[in-house]
């Protein structure tokens, strides 16, 4: 797909959330869902990016996030780190986790590094709970409480003045997903693909594996762990909750209803997902279940997600 | 240019290539040839960086031993594979880039990369995604997407496999014009004679990973040890 159709599509969708609050300005309960949506857009696209295009299954994404939101919120409550600052510094810090993940990752086939990636969310939740995690002042099982909003020049972003957090998030949302549309039309992008289908041919043309490989798992978990650290200023509470099972097959859910390697199809498979999720809500326990038939149908019906009906014949074959 | 020296490698029991030295000179086309399993590929794989081995490979008078492959693909070896491999994401001239953009010294060169497609012919299938290339388009396209890197030599895994008559001659026409028109070093691993005769101007034959002989073609095709263990009675009593 051209740079151009990627980012229409981009700005179309952007478009409309960015005058949404016109119209529900006033309900606060869609505007949380608009927030979310924006949030998990970009998480859904990182993990595109070093999924689909990339070709590594790397199934730690959700623990990038909570790295990066555990980060910043202790730098601000244990140590007074302004919420800007302690964002960045989250972002720098969940980048380096993800560059230490992904070392061990470069010579391991594709269902290895899935357990490998998956291990680091798995041993997260203990980790956070145990001494360590409460030394560092994750408030254990408990979480974080009272993690302050961001504030920018004496202006906070907090759900109490929710439309302009809403265009800030929309602003980070817009920055982090351009810097990925970016990165997939330039030839770090062209080295992605060329890697994931066929890393010998790939490398024998001058192509390093390791260093294109260590830098998308260094950018996905540098804006993912931004992603994970703004939402918790924003929640401004967080617990180990996220890491149960609940959040991360949302987040697949996403992948798949956008389309895998079919950017921007994670953006819109994000607002779908979080939208359909809280429409769902009335069902209660039968929520899941609904979720997981459509996805089944979906898959079934539109092997390339949502992102299949603007796909020309000649694109999908690939 | 390319010198092998005292080379082994071991895949755990299997000694896959013993204790081999060869030295291909500059703008040779250079064969070689043996048994299925004698351990050709496995020295298109030690010279490109992609296995640790015992000995010392060294190109241009520079030891090339540990390097990792991208790095001996920048020095100027370039490759194909005997299982043609591509790149189904992408496009033809985007998979030709890729070698111009990442093996050649000063980066992607446009200019250079249209030269290319048309010199292996793939001019009306430019814009086309890999996948739907023939065995022969995808052969082109490897071989293309080597040169764009702007070889010094080109090593090519069994390029006629799996082609008919027609195609052979063409194969055979491009990596005359490889050689002679754009200067460059040939390695070619072939188990057609035919084509080896032709080709090469000397011709290196390992069995079980050691080197049987090494010589002109016609000297070869006549040594009684290459023609008991290699090419059977039958090739040396033909016409
Ligand atoms: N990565 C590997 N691990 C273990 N054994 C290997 C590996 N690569 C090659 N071998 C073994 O080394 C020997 C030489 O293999 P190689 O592919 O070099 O043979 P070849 O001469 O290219 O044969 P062919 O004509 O069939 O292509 C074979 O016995 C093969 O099974
Ligand atoms: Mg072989």
């Amino acid at each position: 797909m051209s740079s151009k159709r990627m980012a229409t599509i981009m700005g179309v969708t952007y478009g409309i959330a960015a005058i949404m609050p016109f119209f529900v300005g006033d309900i606060r309960f869609i505007m949380h869902i608009l927030i979310m949506c924006l949030i998990w857009a970009v998480v859904a696209s990182c993990w595109d990016l070093i999924m689909g295009f990339a070709g590594i299954f790397s199934f730690g994404q959700v623990a990038f996030f909570v790295i990066g939101a555990y980060t910043s919120a202790i730098l601000s409550v244990q140590w007074n780190v302004p919420s800007v600052v302690a964002i960045l510094l989250a972002g720098v810090f969940t980048a380096g986790m993800g560059v230490i993940v992904g070392l061990p990752c470069l010579k391991l086939a594709g269902p290895y590094v899935a357990l490998v990636t998956f291990g680091v969310h798995m041993t997260l939740m203990p980790v956070l709970r145990g001494e360590i995690g409460i030394a560092l002042g994750s408030g254990g099982s408990q979480g974080i409480l009272t993690i302050p909003p961001v504030n920018i020049l004496g202006y906070t972003f907090s759900s109490a003045n929710q439309i302009p957090t809403f265009y800030f998030t929309l602003f980070l949302s817009v920055v982090c997903t351009v810097i990925i549309l970016a990165v997939i039309k330039s030839y770090w992008g062209t080295a992605f693909l060329a890697l994931k289908d066929s890393e010998e041919f790939a490398m024998s043309l001058g192509v390093s594996a390791f260093k294109y490989k260590l830098m998308v798992f260094a950018l996905t978990s540098f804006l993912t762990g931004v992603m994970g650290a703004f939402y918790g200023h924003y929640i401004g509470m967080l617990s180990t909750r996220m890491l149960e099972l609940d959040l991360f097959c949302t987040l697949m859910v996403m992948l798949v209803v956008g389309g895998i390697g079919r950017f921007p199809g994670a953006i819109l498979g994000a607002f779908i997902t979080v939208t359909a999720n809280e429409l769902l809500a009335p069902l209660g326990a039968y929520r899941a279940v609904t979720l997981g038939a459509l996805v089944v149908l979906l898959v079934l019906l539109l092997p390339n997600g949502v992102m299949g009906l603007w796909l020309k014949r000649s694109d999908a074959e690939a | 240019m390319l010198k092998a020296t005292r080379v082994t490698k071991k895949f755990g029991e299997l000694v896959a290539v013993n204790d081999l030295s060869f030295h291909v000179q500059d703008g040779q086309i250079y064969g070689i040839a043996g048994p299925n399993g004698a351990g050709k590929s496995t020295v298109f794989n030690l010279i490109t960086g992609n296995y640790g081995y015992e000995g010392k490979i060294e190109f241009g008078g520079k030891k090339i031993t540990g390097l990792s492959p991208y790095r001996i693909a920048q020095e100027g070896i370039a490759r194909t594979f005997q299982i043609p491999q591509i790149f189904p994401s992408l496009t033809v001239k985007k998979s030709i880039s890729v070698g111009s953009r990442f093996g050649a010294r000063n980066g992607l060169d446009e200019d250079h990369v249209e030269k290319i497609i048309r010199f292996v012919e793939l001019e009306d299938e430019r814009t086309q995604k890999t996948g739907r290339l023939n065995l022969l388009g995808k052969k082109k396209l490897m071989i293309g997407a080597s040169l764009a890197t702007k070889p010094k030599i080109l090593m090519l895994d069994e390029p006629m496999a799996g082609s008919n008559a027609t195609e052979i001659k063409e194969l055979m026409n491009l990596i005359r014009k490889i050689n002679v028109e754009l200067g460059v070093t040939v390695i070619i691993i072939e188990h057609f004679m035919k084509v080896l005769t032709e080709l090469t101007e000397k011709l290196l034959i390992i069995e079980s990973g050691s080197m049987i002989c090494c010589d002109a073609p016609e000297a070869v095709t006549k040594n009684p040890e290459v023609i008991e263990s290699y090419l059977g009675k039958a090739y040396a009593e033909r016409d």
